[in-house]
């Protein structure tokens, strides 16, 4: 079953290209959109909630057509975009019940759901005050809340993550996670960091220039690419010895060592090492792989 | 089942227990287009008059509607008391003009600059609601503002009058020619405002925008007007009232369509005068709306 498919995409501005022939399909689940800024994932998520029209070739969402079946798609996706989109004025639960009724829900219905949701992303008694004394992380909450409101099929959800702290982002991960698993609900989450999508997504595409550089599920990502970086206090040479000795693979970054993780057996190889030495070890970190790291690859999938 | 019954808690246990149920999918009912776009428009109607918005926000509106109800309850007592109408039907929004347009300044940059301003149109349109729908919507609520503002004084007077029961017949002609006045007061009205203030996400600008409009209107209405009368050239003075939007409509549904007396300072064009007059309203009405959606699609492309 696929939830969403394009086929030779192509969207031009006067100036710039932003999509060049995509082709790409997703099944149900949550899936990553990757690309750097200007990579074109907000104009395809436009043409996907069938905002902007499609210079040529076609797009399927749900299996309605994104030029002759806009309205509908509209009635069962939601949307959380990029940038700010709160009035100031206005408390969370009145916002996300006046969204509720635009997407269609009868007053009561409206008010079920904006209070059932607002509580599963979070929002307790703050819902009730204006929301121009909100955080970023409460904001970005509610502008959550406003997407999921109506119970759609498939999310878009456009950076969730933006201008979060570490907590907050893993807080948001967590949250994004329930609902592609718990709640049923498909998402397309769009991110420029591979790293954080690479623990909730089942699948993920990465994007450049408007063209598809790669369409796996995440399994291929981490198994192809896992390393752990390590670093010490002195003897980052010695280490890097050592663990050449027992067969692990190594190489020196500035004052780190990255370890390609062959099986489980490494970090314990790594652990004994470090302890037969007597090093002061600083930190151990699974690496992340970056966008970077998926150009160098070969785009064989 | 081996699940505890809930039912029975056991004496220690806490009086109130939050369950968590989980994620519950929603599979009632959901409506189209049009009744979301009613809720749209009726939404923005409260908010115009302040409801649902903090105390402060119901301040302004509520004061102006307060002063339109003056001459009509001055007027009622006037009939009560000495048996003599105060305020005639078809110059009530003639005399009132100045407070309509403060309103009408005050109030139309809210229907319409905050979600520009916090880009919430985003969210209106990944929703089934259409460009059309959201524009029109706003009209709409800004047009039954603007009519309440009008049409419930002249109804309270037309009451009044009944139950005084002056003497000789009701003038019941007057009064429908007024309120036909009132709807096209706040058709032409709302739909300059909300177009003249669609252009500016900041609330204060629209503000200004609007009353500097209708203060520009007026004015060169008058000065041209009376610098034509002073020449000798009554015809023209007579076309240059009609450049204040409530002289135009006074002549265009009043005086042209009911035959009303003209409640301006001066005579309108006569003949030609009021096709002209109607088809300039209209006009000024299809530009307004023109505007607003060229301006709604550019925002909706950003």
């Amino acid at each position: 079953m696929t939830i969403l498919a394009t086929k030779g995409l192509s969207r031009r501005f006067p100036r710039v290209t932003a999509l060049d022939r995509l082709t790409v399909a997703v099944g149900p689940g949550v899936t990553g959109l990757v690309g750097a800024n200007g990579a074109g994932k907000s104009t395809l998520i436009k043409i996907l909630l069938g905002l902007l029209e499609p210079s040529e070739g076609t797009a399927q969402v749900l299996g309605m057509d994104v030029t002759a079946q806009g309205a509908e798609i509209r009635r069962v996706v939601g949307y959380m975009p990029e940038h700010d989109c709160l009035p100031p004025d206005l408390s969370a639960t009145e916002f996300t019940v006046h969204l509720a009724r635009m997407s269609g829900l009868p007053r009561t219905a409206a008010r079920e759901r904006a209070a059932d949701v607002l509580r599963h992303v979070g929002l307790y008694e703050e819902r009730y005050r204006a929301m121009g004394g909100y955080s970023t992380g409460m904001k970005q909450r509610v502008k959550l809340a406003q997407a999921l409101v109506h119970d759609p099929k498939l999310v878009f959800l456009d950076e969730p993550t933006n201008g979060l702290d570490p907590q907050g982002r893993d807080e948001m991960l967590a949250l994004i996670r329930r609902i592609g698993t718990e709640f049923g609900i498909s998402v397309l989450v769009t991110s420029h960091l591979l790293g954080e999508l690479e623990r909730i997504c089942d699948h993920v595409i990465v994007i450049d220039g408007g063209t598809l550089l790669r369409s796996s599920a995440i399994s291929e990502f981490t198994q192809s690419t896992q390393t752990v970086t390590v670093e010490v206090e002195e003897g980052r040479d010695a280490l890097a010895a050592r663990l050449a000795e027992r067969g692990e693979t190594v190489t020196a970054a500035g004052r780190t060592l990255l370890v390609e993780v062959r099986a489980p057996q490494t970090y314990d190889t790594l652990r004994d090492a470090v302890c037969d030495l007597d090093l002061c070890l600083i930190r151990m970190e699974q690496g992340r792989q970056r966008i970077e790291d998926v150009f160098k690859e070969p785009a064989d999938v | 089942m081996s699940d505890p019954s809930p039912a029975t808690p056991s004496p220690g246990a806490p009086a109130g227990v939050i369950h968590d149920i989980g994620y519950r999918h929603y599979d009632g009912p959901r409506t189209g287009r049009g009744p979301a776009a009613a809720a749209l428009a009726v939404h923005t109607l409260r908010g115009v008059f302040g409801l649902g918005r903090p105390a402060r926000a119901k301040i302004i509106p509520f004061l102006l509607a307060g002063v339109m109800m003056l001459p009509a309850v001055v007027s009622i007592a006037a009939m009560a008391a000495i048996q003599q109408r105060a305020t005639g039907y078809t110059e009530y929004a003639v005399i009132m003009q100045a407070v309509l347009a403060i309103f009408l300044a005050a109030q139309a940059p809210y229907t319409v600059a905050p979600d520009l301003r916090f880009r919430v149109l985003p969210l209106y349109l990944s929703r089934p609601v259409t460009l059309r729908d959201y524009v029109g919507a706003k009209l709409a609520a800004m047009t039954v503002a603007m009519l309440l503002l009008q049409a419930v004084p002249l109804t309270t007077l037309f009451i009044g009058e009944l139950v005084v029961d002056m003497p000789g017949p009701p003038r019941t002609a007057e009064y429908l020619a007024s309120m036909a006045g009132a709807v096209g007061n706040a058709v032409l009205l709302a739909c300059i405002g909300v177009a003249v203030a669609s252009f500016t996400p900041r609330r204060g600008l629209g503000v200004a925008a609007v009353i500097s409009l209708y203060l520009l209107a007026s004015g060169v209405s008058g000065v041209v007007a009376a610098t034509m009368e002073a020449t000798n050239h009554y015809d023209a003075a007579a076309w240059a009232w009609l450049i204040n939007p409530f002289f135009l409509v006074d002549a265009a549904v009043q005086v042209g369509i009911f035959g009303a007396e003209p409640s301006g300072p001066g005579a309108y064009p006569t003949g030609i005068g009021v096709p002209a007059a109607i088809t300039i309203m209209l006009g000024l009405i299809a530009l307004s709306v023109t505007a607003l959606v060229i301006r709604y699609r550019k925002a909706a492309s950003r």
